[in-house]
């Protein structure tokens, strides 16, 4: 680099004063984590090289986010050990996976667990082995820390996500009405974690309709309201609420206590709990091993991946089920099975800006943003002092058509999407660009399943949710919805199924 | 040309004024006792001043040179000389010697310019003229600084400043000499350079130097600041007033030498008395080691491990005089071990077991420093607790702030340890509180260590008796994830400052 002498005096004089110039400061960064390649592969039906070898195992799990390897778990501690897991990706933990700089280990997309109500008993076993939950106690340092959340609204942070600033007696009213709307849901008991455990033919109305036009119907026309609604099924299914169904809509409220305790959560969000569980199962882990195709063949299920073929009495598909037409030879095309495309991002920030406000916060939302904030990857630091974090930055791109958000995802490049977090965080962090220095976006293009009217209790779904056969479906998306609990519950049914009848007890 | 060569015969008197107003100022702030300070100072630069005029007879050639050149070094000597005196007094143990070092160099140096300038100057004018001239606008000048020094320069721009743009005034003079004098000096470009070099130090000093105090923190603090620094964890402030030394953290009081020894007794004897052979103690915070020099009353204590988050605080009480007059050198006790970390992470990874642990941290003004003050953290705390052993919480005042107060009893309790809280009177605090907790029963000790000013035997059952304005309130324990006592604290402290 050559300076002309004009350059050079300004710089020099800008440096004796200290100041830097605007924009000046370099944000590093790229796309990580991409693997829309291999998943392409499947899609244009790509010709895969024969098998060089052959095993045989009764149980070959496909897929090794939670699902999987809570499958896996089930079986090892059961004591059949004799199985294999096969993962696409080089690092398993799929929607739990993690990362780690030399600040801190920060999630790169699920952040935490709520608290698990009774009827959660896998998920509440789990953490109890884990040393979450302790002689009745949940673990204080594994819950989220003081203050867990705030909203920025009107120009300044309010304490907590639900609005509750300056309301109006209408909202209000609707507020308190949409209280007493869910705890009559409740108290049915028909929305319940797991979801399989509550459904009832009588909630299946919901289904039809939109959670919008739930609400519409409901009489609830607040804004602020509106916007919260929104939020949340933005938050937990990557859908607008005119693109929720009513029954995962209420679902999202009446299946939790409201409690001021929790959630439980780590540094690496549920990258913690994947490290518990590869732990325990990681022996039986295969990863960077794309399973490519799956026949049924002389009573024996075939199941190519990479240069191996398995041979096996039960699969456990634990993969997102929308692949199963891709890879499973003769499976008819899926109905009712959409995803919601997201982008996250872990920003490495050298200090907090001035612009912060408060004290650090664990979940940070902006109401009338696009986004859905950040989550600060080291407030579960036991330190007092911290001047170095990470954020992970959430964006289901929710508004419009999953298809095109898609291609948009992939078409604009790193610096694009680096901009558009950048302006977003702008809104309430005005020198946030001065204290970045690092943006990693993952993207996803089909980040979870999308809990449309009529999915809930859809056909398909209601089919593959039986577990019948040798074939068993396992992804949380068979609920409708993609959270931990559902992925670890159906990980482990089907594991359950697959022991009853490899003991030779009755199904 | 006349006036201009006497304005600068009147700018390097108040310059040489002013080095001699700081160094005072400065003896006073720091040592105090102004009246001494400020007679020693004097008489050593006028001494000085003494020993440069006699100095001056031997210089025979390049007087316009050498003046220059001592321009340029009083620019440079006297412009850092305040803040290298800050530096000196907060880490070296060598102040005065250093200050009456530096006071004696600016003496010499002020002594060889006068005499200098009017040989240099010797032949423009008559013998009577130049006396007249010189020593007439030496007096402006020296009246000039002591009207500027109290009224603009101390409050305006500090010490350090003050002594810098002096400096700059010096180097001004000098640069200004090489032109009038340019007929007598070979090497005026080469002199030139070496003025503007040593101009950009000062004023680059001018720029980055922070005013030791500023206006706003002048109003915070009723006393005069003799130290200020920001740290990576925090604002360190001292203020003295007449022999009150007082340490600021972060703007709150932590102690008062006047008083200290009532908080730091009450919070050391009451439990490490009460341990029948205490041999390993661990405090926890307490970077000013004044617990640990009541610790170390106890011949039968081998070590103390010290946990404080910021080396500038230990250090500065490890090697400023005043302040390890103040801890009896308890820092520098072989028995003691001094470790610059955070205390939770540290408290969860260390492997030891202690007798006794003081944990001694700042109020939980925040939810950074409430971690510190929750379930979890005295858990792990108790969990280097030996069988026998004792552990003693400052716990904020249960008169000013008495939620926050029970509220960290029922902490301690919750965390599983049976709790003795008690209660002094600190006059600089008001009344302050201390959680005194082990597994087992707590019997009030019969003796105590010799030389105590204000616990004793006799009065230490009254300390654990609360009066009904300062009684037991119910309140929650304070947990990690639910930190009540931050919401607490923030009120009782509102409730009475308003």
């Amino acid at each position: 680099m050559k300076l002309s002498r004009r350059e050079f005096l300004q710089a020099g004089s800008a440096a004796l004063i200290g100041l830097s110039l605007k924009g000046g400061r370099p944000i590093a960064g790229s796309f990580v984590n991409d693997n829309f390649q291999l998943g392409h592969q499947l899609r244009d039906r790509r010709q895969f090289a024969a098998p060089a070898r052959t095993e045989k195992h009764p149980v070959v799990i496909v897929g090794g986010g939670i699902a999987g390897l809570s499958a896996a778990w089930r079986l090892s501690k059961s004591g059949f050990h004799n199985f294999v897991l096969l993962e696409m990706n080089d690092q398993p933990g799929g929607n739990s996976r993690w990362g780690e700089n030399e600040i801190t280990a920060y999630p790169w997309a699920a952040h935490y667990v709520p608290v698990p109500g009774p009827n959660a008993v896998y998920v509440r076993e789990l953490f109890e082995e884990l040393g979450v939950f302790n002689n009745g106690r949940w673990e204080e340092r594994y819950l989220c820390f003081s203050p867990q959340e705030r909203l920025f609204m009107y120009g300044r942070w309010q304490e907590g996500i639900e609005p509750g600033v300056a309301l109006s007696a209408k909202d209000r009213d609707q507020f308190r009405r949409l209280e007493d709307q869910v705890k009559s849901y409740r108290a049915t008991g028909a929305f319940t974690i797991p979801m399989q455990l509550g459904l009832s033919p009588q909630s299946r109305q919901l289904d039809q309709i939109s959670f919008a036009d739930w609400l519409r119907a409901q009489g609830i026309d607040s804004r602020v309201l509106t916007w919260y609604m929104n939020y949340c099924c933005r938050d937990d299914y990557g859908a607008l609420a005119a693109e929720t169904s009513a029954w995962a809509g209420i679902h999202y409220f009446a299946s939790r206590e409201p409690e001021e305790k929790g959630p439980l959560t780590w540094p690496e969000g549920n990258g913690w709990i994947v490290r518990r569980l590869l732990e325990r199962v990681g022996r039986f882990v295969r990863s960077g091993q794309m399973v490519h195709h799956i026949a049924w063949e002389a009573k024996q299920w075939r199941v190519f991946a990479a240069d191996t073929e398995y041979r096996a009495d039960f699969v456990i598909f634990a993969a997102p089920t929308f692949l199963a037409p891709y890879l499973i030879e003769g499976f008819a095309p899926l109905q009712d099975f959409e995803y919601s495309p997201w982008l996250t991002a872990n920003l490495t920030l050298d200090r907090l800006p001035e612009s912060y406000g408060g004290d650090p916060t664990w979940d940070n939302v902006v109401m009338d943003s696009p986004t859905l904030g950040y989550v600060d990857a080291t407030h579960q630091s036991l330190r007092t002092h911290i001047e170095r974090t990470v954020w992970t930055f959430y964006w289901a791109l929710a508004a419009g058509s999953a298809a095109q958000n898609r291609n948009l995802l992939l078409a604009e490049d790193w610096s694009y999407w680096k901009e558009a977090i950048l302006h977003d965080l702008e809104r309430v962090h005005p020198d946030i660009r001065d204290c970045i220095s690092r943006i990693d976006i993952m993207r996803m293009g089909h980040a979870m399943v999308r809990p449309k009217p009529g999915a809930i209790f859809s056909a398909a779904r209601e089919r593959l949710r039986k577990l019948d056969g040798t074939l068993l479906f396992a992804n949380s998306d068979l609920s409708g919805f993609s959270i931990f609990e559902e992925a670890q519950y159906r990980g482990v049914t089907a594991a359950d199924k697959a022991l009853r009848v490899l003991a030779g007890k009755p199904a | 040309m006349g006036i201009l060569l006497f304005i600068s015969v009147l700018l390097i008197a108040a310059c040489g004024l002013i080095y001699e107003l700081i160094a005072g100022t400065l003896a006073s702030y720091l040592l105090g006792d102004s009246v001494l300070q400020f007679s020693t100072i004097i008489g050593s630069y006028l001494f000085a001043m003494g020993i440069g005029s006699a100095i001056s007879r031997y210089i025979d050639r390049g007087l316009a040179y050498r003046f220059v050149w001592i321009e340029l070094l009083l620019g440079i000597i006297g412009g850092f000389s305040s803040a290298l005196l800050f530096l000196a007094f907060a880490y070296t143990q060598g102040f005065q010697l250093i200050m009456y070092v530096l006071v004696i160099v600016i003496g010499v140096l002020v002594g060889l310019e006068i005499p200098l300038l009017m040989r240099v100057i010797r032949g423009r004018y008559q013998f009577r003229d130049v006396i007249a001239h010189v020593l007439t606008f030496d007096y402006l000048g020296a009246l000039g600084a002591s009207l500027l020094f109290p009224i603009l320069l101390v409050p305006r721009l500090g010490l350090v400043r003050s002594a810098l743009l002096f400096g700059v005034i010096n180097v001004i003079v000098a640069l200004w000499s090489t032109f009038l004098f340019a007929s007598q000096l070979a090497a005026a470009r080469a002199l030139r350079i070496a003025c503007v070099v040593v101009l950009c130090g000062l004023a680059t000093g001018l720029m980055y130097a922070k005013k030791i105090n500023s206006a706003a923190e002048d109003n915070i603090y009723a006393d005069e600041i003799i130290f200020s620094r920001d740290t990576r964890y925090q604002h360190i402030v001292l203020t003295r007033f007449k022999d009150d030394i007082r340490l600021f953290l972060s703007s709150h009081l932590q102690f008062s030498s006047r008083d200290e020894y009532r908080y730091h007794e009450a919070l050391v004897h009451p439990g490490l008395s009460a341990i029948p052979a205490p041999r390993r103690v661990l405090v926890l915070g307490g970077g000013d080691g004044l617990a640990v020099r009541e610790i170390l009353k106890y011949p039968q204590v081998e070590s103390v491990m010290l946990v404080d988050l910021d080396p500038e605080m230990t250090r500065l009480f490890s090697t400023n005089p005043m302040l390890t007059a103040l801890n009896q050198k308890s820092f520098l006790s072989p028995r003691v071990h001094i470790i610059n970390a955070d205390a939770f992470p540290w408290v969860d990874a260390s492997p030891d077991s202690f007798d006794f642990i003081v944990i001694d941290f700042p109020d939980p003004t925040n939810y950074s420093l409430g971690k510190l003050y929750t379930t979890a953290f005295y858990k792990a705390a108790a969990h280097h607790l030996s069988a026998q052993g004792l552990m003693v919480v400052q716990s904020t005042s249960p008169m000013f702030a008495r939620d926050s107060f029970w509220c960290i009893a029922e902490t301690v309790k919750q965390a599983g340890l049976r709790t003795y809280p008690y209660h002094v009177y600190v006059p600089s605090f008001g009344e302050w509180g201390f959680v005194l907790a082990g597994f087992r029963e707590y019997e009030i000790p019969s003796s105590l260590p010799r030389g105590l000013r204000f616990i004793s035997a006799e009065g230490l059952p009254a300390l654990f008796q609360f009066p009904p304005d300062m009684a037991p309130l119910p309140m929650p324990a304070n947990h990690l994830n639910d930190q009540v006592l931050v919401r607490a604290y923030d009120q009782d402290w509102k409730d009475i400052s308003h």
